[in-house]
Parts: C-alpha cells; sequence; structure tokens
C-alpha cells in the first residue's frame, strides 16, 4: 500500500485478553471520510464497541510541521459521563506515539494480570507489568525508562487512582498528569493496563512546500495576540483567575515549557524545593513539578492546600487535581493525606469546573461533553467565539493533532488556511471547507 | 560561522531537531538531526546539543561548552549519546533563507555567529 503524507499507514489492534498484536493497513478512504484523530477513533471505537474498546489515534497534522501539530487522542466510554470522551495527549507524547510506526491504536478487552504496551520502531509488545504495579507514576516512569534504557521514552500510565479503578482516576503523560478529565485512568485500570511506553525512530513524508507555508502560518501566530506572554500566570491572568493563584504560580515560576512547535509555552515548572532560578544540573533530584492544568491547581489552592505540593501528590497518584480539590473543599479538609484516600476511595462527581465567572462551560456542556474540561473554556488572549465556536475549534484540534489549547488562542490557524493545508498534504484539490465542516458536526454528533 | 543556542530563551519544543532532520533528508523524525535535545525531565533540565564538523557544542541552561574529540560529556544522560554518530551540522548553505533550524525556531533560541 502506498502511504499517505503526514501518516504510517498502520492500524494496530492489541487484544489484551489473547495477549496479541495484530495491524492492518488504515486506507485512504477512512481518511478521506474522517481525516484522523478523533473522527477516525470514533470509527474504531464503532467497529469495536462491543469489546470495550481504548482508542489511540493521532491527527491528519500530528508530527508534522504544523504549529501546535503535537496532540494525539484517547477515546473511551468515559466512567465520569458515562459517554464517550476524547483525552488529547500532548507535550512530546503525541509526536512519540506517530513515530513509533503506528498512527491508531485499538485496545481491547481486559489482560488477566497488569501488563505494559510497548510501541517502539514499528514493534508492539505487550509486557509483564508487575514489576510497577502498586508503583506510583514517578517511579513506574523512572523504572520503565530503566527497563528499556532510553530517558526520551514517552508514557501514558496510571498510578493508584487508576489501579483502584476509582473515577477520579487520570492517565497521566510521563511524570505530570494530563487533560484526562473523563476518569480514563479507570479505564487503563479496568484492562491490567498501567502504561503505554512510546518511542518512536520513524519517518513520516510530507508534501512539497508544506514546511515553508507551516513557517508562514507560524510566524503569524508568534507575532499575533500570543506576543509577549508566556506560561500559565498569563493565560490566568487572561482568563479571570484568582489574583492568588496568579501570584503563587509567578512566585515559583522555574521555566515554561512548550509542547512540540507550540508557539505558546504553557506547561510551567514549578520550583519549591530549591529555589526557582537555580539553572544547575545538580541539587535537588526532585525539586518541584510540571504543572498544565490551571483548573486543578486553582481547584487544590481553593480546597486549602499548598497547590504545588498538591499538584505534584495528584501527579504520583495519577489523581485528576480540580475533582480532588472539589472533593476535599466539600469535605472540609486541607489536609494532604486527603489525596492519598482520594486515589483509594474517591469517586468522581461530574465533570471538573473552572474557577470563573461569565464563563462558556454551562452552554458547552449543552452541545457536548466529549471534549476535555482541562482546556480552557474561553479563548486567552483572543475575542470569545462563544459555546459553538469552541467546539467547533476542540473538534478540528482533535481531528487534526493540533494542541487544544492552542488551537483555541491562535485565531491565525482559520479554517481556510486548514482546508489549504489538507489538499497540499493529501493531494485531494477538492477538498473543501463544507467537508471539513461535515467531519467535525458529525464527530461532536456520534460522540454524544 | 557556528551555530549558537541560547539555552534559557528554549522551552523544549525540539521543532528544530525535526527541521534539521528534514533539511538532511526530506522526511519527519529526529534522528539524523545534527542538534539534540536533551533532558533532565524531573528536574526541568534541558538543553541542545550541536554536532560540529570537529566538535560538539553543549547550549546548557548554566552557559555554553564545546568538547574536543575524546572529552567526556559530563552529566549528560543516556539520550544525549547518539550525537557523536549523527551528520555535523552544514549550516544549511545550500538554503536559500539560512540555517532551517533559526527559521522554525518560535523564540529565537538559535543564531549563527563567528566568521
Amino acid at each position: 500500500m502506498e502511504t499517505m503524507n503526514n501518516y504510517n499507514g498502520v492500524i494496530l489492534i492489541v487484544d489484551l485478553e489473547a495477549q496479541e498484536c495484530t495491524t492492518e493497513d488504515l486506507d485512504e478512504e477512512l481518511i478521506e471520510k474522517a481525516l484522523g484523530g478523533a473522527a477516525i477513533n470514533m470509527a474504531l471505537y464503532e467497529q469495536y464497541r462491543d469489546r470495550d474498546p481504548l482508542i489511540l489515534g493521532t491527527g491528519f497534522f500530528t508530527a508534522t510541521f504544523m504549529p501546535a501539530g503535537c496532540a494525539g487522542v484517547m477515546t473511551a466510554k468515559s466512567p465520569v459521563t458515562g459517554s464517550i470522551g476524547h483525552v488529547p495527549f500532548g507535550w512530546q507524547t503525541g509526536v512519540e506515539f506517530k513515530l513509533t510506526g503506528f498512527d491508531f491504536v485499538v485496545i481491547l478487552g481486559k489482560a488477566q494480570n497488569p501488563v505494559r504496551l510497548w510501541l517502539h520502531d514499528g514493534l508492539s509488545d505487550i509486557d509483564d507489568s508487575e514489576d510497577i504495579w502498586g508503583q506510583d507514576v514517578w517511579q513506574s516512569t523512572d523504572k520503565i525508562r530503566e527497563t528499556y534504557g532510553d530517558d526520551m521514552i514517552q508514557i501514558l500510565l496510571i498510578g493508584k487512582a487508576g489501579e483502584n479503578k476509582v473515577s477520579l482516576a487520570q492517565v497521566s503523560e510521563n511524570y505530570w498528569g494530563s487533560k484526562d478529565k473523563f476518569g480514563f485512568g479507570a479505564v487503563f485500570g479496568e484492562k491490567n493496563l498501567k502504561a503505554v511506553a512510546m518511542r518512536g525512530l520513524g519517518a513520516l513524508e510530507v508534501a512539497e512546500g508544506f514546511f515553508q507555508k507551516c513557517i508562514e502560518l507560524q510566524n503569524e501566530i508568534k507575532g499575533g495576540a500570543i506576543a509577549g506572554k508566556a506560561g500559565l500566570k498569563d493565560i490566568a491572568a487572561d482568563l479571570g483567575i484568582d489574583a492568588a493563584v496568579i501570584e503563587k504560580i509567578q512566585g515559583l515560576t522555574h521555566r515554561n515549557d512548550a509542547g512540540y512547535n507550540c508557539a505558546y509555552p504553557y506547561y510551567t515548572y514549578l520550583k519549591y524545593r530549591e529555589s526557582p532560578d537555580t539553572m544547575a544540573m545538580d541539587g535537588n533530584a526532585e525539586p518541584g513539578c510540571l504543572v498544565s492544568d490551571l483548573s486543578g491547581f486553582a481547584g487544590l489552592q481553593a480546597a486549602g492546600l499548598d497547590p504545588a505540593e498538591a499538584m505534584e501528590q495528584c501527579c504520583r497518584l495519577g489523581l485528576e487535581p480540580a475533582g480532588a480539590g472539589r472533593q476535599l473543599k466539600a469535605q472540609g479538609s486541607s489536609d494532604i493525606a486527603g489525596l492519598d484516600q482520594l486515589a483509594t476511595s474517591g469517586s468522581c462527581e461530574g465533570l471538573a469546573t473552572w474557577p470563573l465567572e461569565n464563563s462558556n462551560e454551562a452552554a458547552i456542556a449543552g452541545i457536548t461533553k466529549a471534549f476535555s474540561t482541562a482546556v480552557p473554556p474561553k479563548a486567552p488572549f483572543a475575542q470569545d467565539s462563544g459555546a459553538d465556536g469552541w467546539v467547533q475549534r476542540q473538534a478540528l484540534a482533535y481531528t487534526l493533532g493540533i494542541d487544544p489549547v492552542i488551537m483555541l488562542m491562535a485565531t491565525e490557524i482559520t479554517e481556510e488556511k486548514l482546508v489549504e493545508l489538507i489538499q497540499l498534504s493529501a493531494e485531494w484539490d477538492e477538498f473543501s471547507a463544507d467537508d471539513l465542516k461535515r467531519i467535525t458536526s458529525e464527530l461532536v454528533q456520534r460522540s454524544a | 560561522m557556528d551555530l549558537k543556542v541560547d539555552s534559557l530563551k528554549c522551552t523544549g519544543c525540539r521543532i528544530c531537531e525535526f527541521a534539521c532532520n528534514y533539511h538532511h533528508d526530506d522526511s519527519i523524525s529526529p534522528i539524523g538531526a545534527s542538534l539534540m535535545f536533551y533532558q533532565e525531565e524531573k528536574k526541568n533540565y534541558y538543553g541542545m546539543m550541536v554536532k560540529r564538523e570537529k566538535s560538539l557544542y553543549l547550549g546548557r541552561p548554566e552557559g555554553e561548552q564545546v568538547l574536543l574529540p575524546g572529552e567526556q560529556i559530563e552529566g549528560a544522560s543516556a539520550s544525549a549519546k547518539p550525537i557523536l554518530l549523527r551528520i555535523a551540522c552544514d549550516h544549511c548553505e545550500e538554503e536559500e533563507n539560512g540555517p532551517v533550524c533559526i527559521q522554525v525556531c518560535p523564540y529565537g533560541v538559535l543564531s549563527m555567529e563567528g566568521e
């Protein structure tokens, strides 16, 4: 089969019950129909619906030169909402996933004993995971990297909360939590799946001229409304988050990090076990925590905990921080040990919300609950386009593999430019804005 | 002229590595690049290495360092080792708009310096 630009052309089917991996071709017909990401995930979910599928997918532009083209998407039935949820995974994990040689992975059934999936160089192994079952996310990440001998391995994994199958459980990206607000940590736990470890040394083809067009678009983005801004604190200030939260972030900020090819760095590393100004490699081995979940951070602060240290504890436990903060606040507890209790027996009461007035959250939930609420409910640094606009931008991001936060703030990524880049990549001269709209509308409808 | 890294401006987005690989062999991958991101993730410590013709340049948060053949990379983890096998930076001499890594970096981390 001739492989299309931007894709490897391979779907991996993992049967945990039979402990078998098989591959299928990713047909161009399916890409024409759904492009990629959450839209193809949905098609695969429906195909394997009877076998409790968890789908991992990459978007049409994931791991290409598309600005912010860093996202993969997990799709499954959410224990929190009872319906389909799509969780974006980014930073470096989405890119690493595509470079393993697989575009989509369908994980079926449940393993008898704890296992992890090891994807590398076009190969897939279902490896025993008794060695790290019971260990926290940080210990498990270290152990997996040590076992496979590479500290650039990217990992989606669970901690204690996921192993205990509590609906507050979150799948983590390496050490640092994720945008999982749907309890997919419990989905991993139900499957006895401790981790998906990925190392990709593969190669993708892109269309001639694509590189230059992406540079032009990135230049527009970085010269736009985000110019001169960085980190979680500037997003928090723009959204109108409580000043005490901003002050806390500002006081502990070490550096702001970006996902693959993202022109806005919204992952903020907070240092609290040594001076935030420390740049040397020696010193404390675990000096702080990388934070990207603003609503989680604010939720833990609202519960009266030290939000930085509590975020670290949530990351270690694989616990969704906004829901955890809400539960502790309701209990009147500001004891960090309460997080451990939640990872043992806590449950999530609906999707976590943002501490914002006049946001679009209720209106968005009225349209769909399929997209992660880790993403701000209104666009930072950009004119608010309302709930319909938010949903459309997220549907585009989840289908095309673009970071969903950057997709909100970078209005320079217009639908017209996306159509042009899709036409160029796939050599589909007839592909139109109507086709793009049809695909995103169907994604929203089918995810209900 | 040599490529220079202002490590403190870097956010670890890694597009420079992928652009460099594209310059060398027209595909998307990090493995054929002349420059390489390395990190100690839990400490959020990271920098860039550049394979030069006769040396290895390290753009670290603490400052720059140039290593000559036979000198050890202190503190670099296993992920940093493959840089020694890479093709040296050719400064993208045939690229119309100059080095591709400089073109793609959203943060102005990279520049050319010297004669």
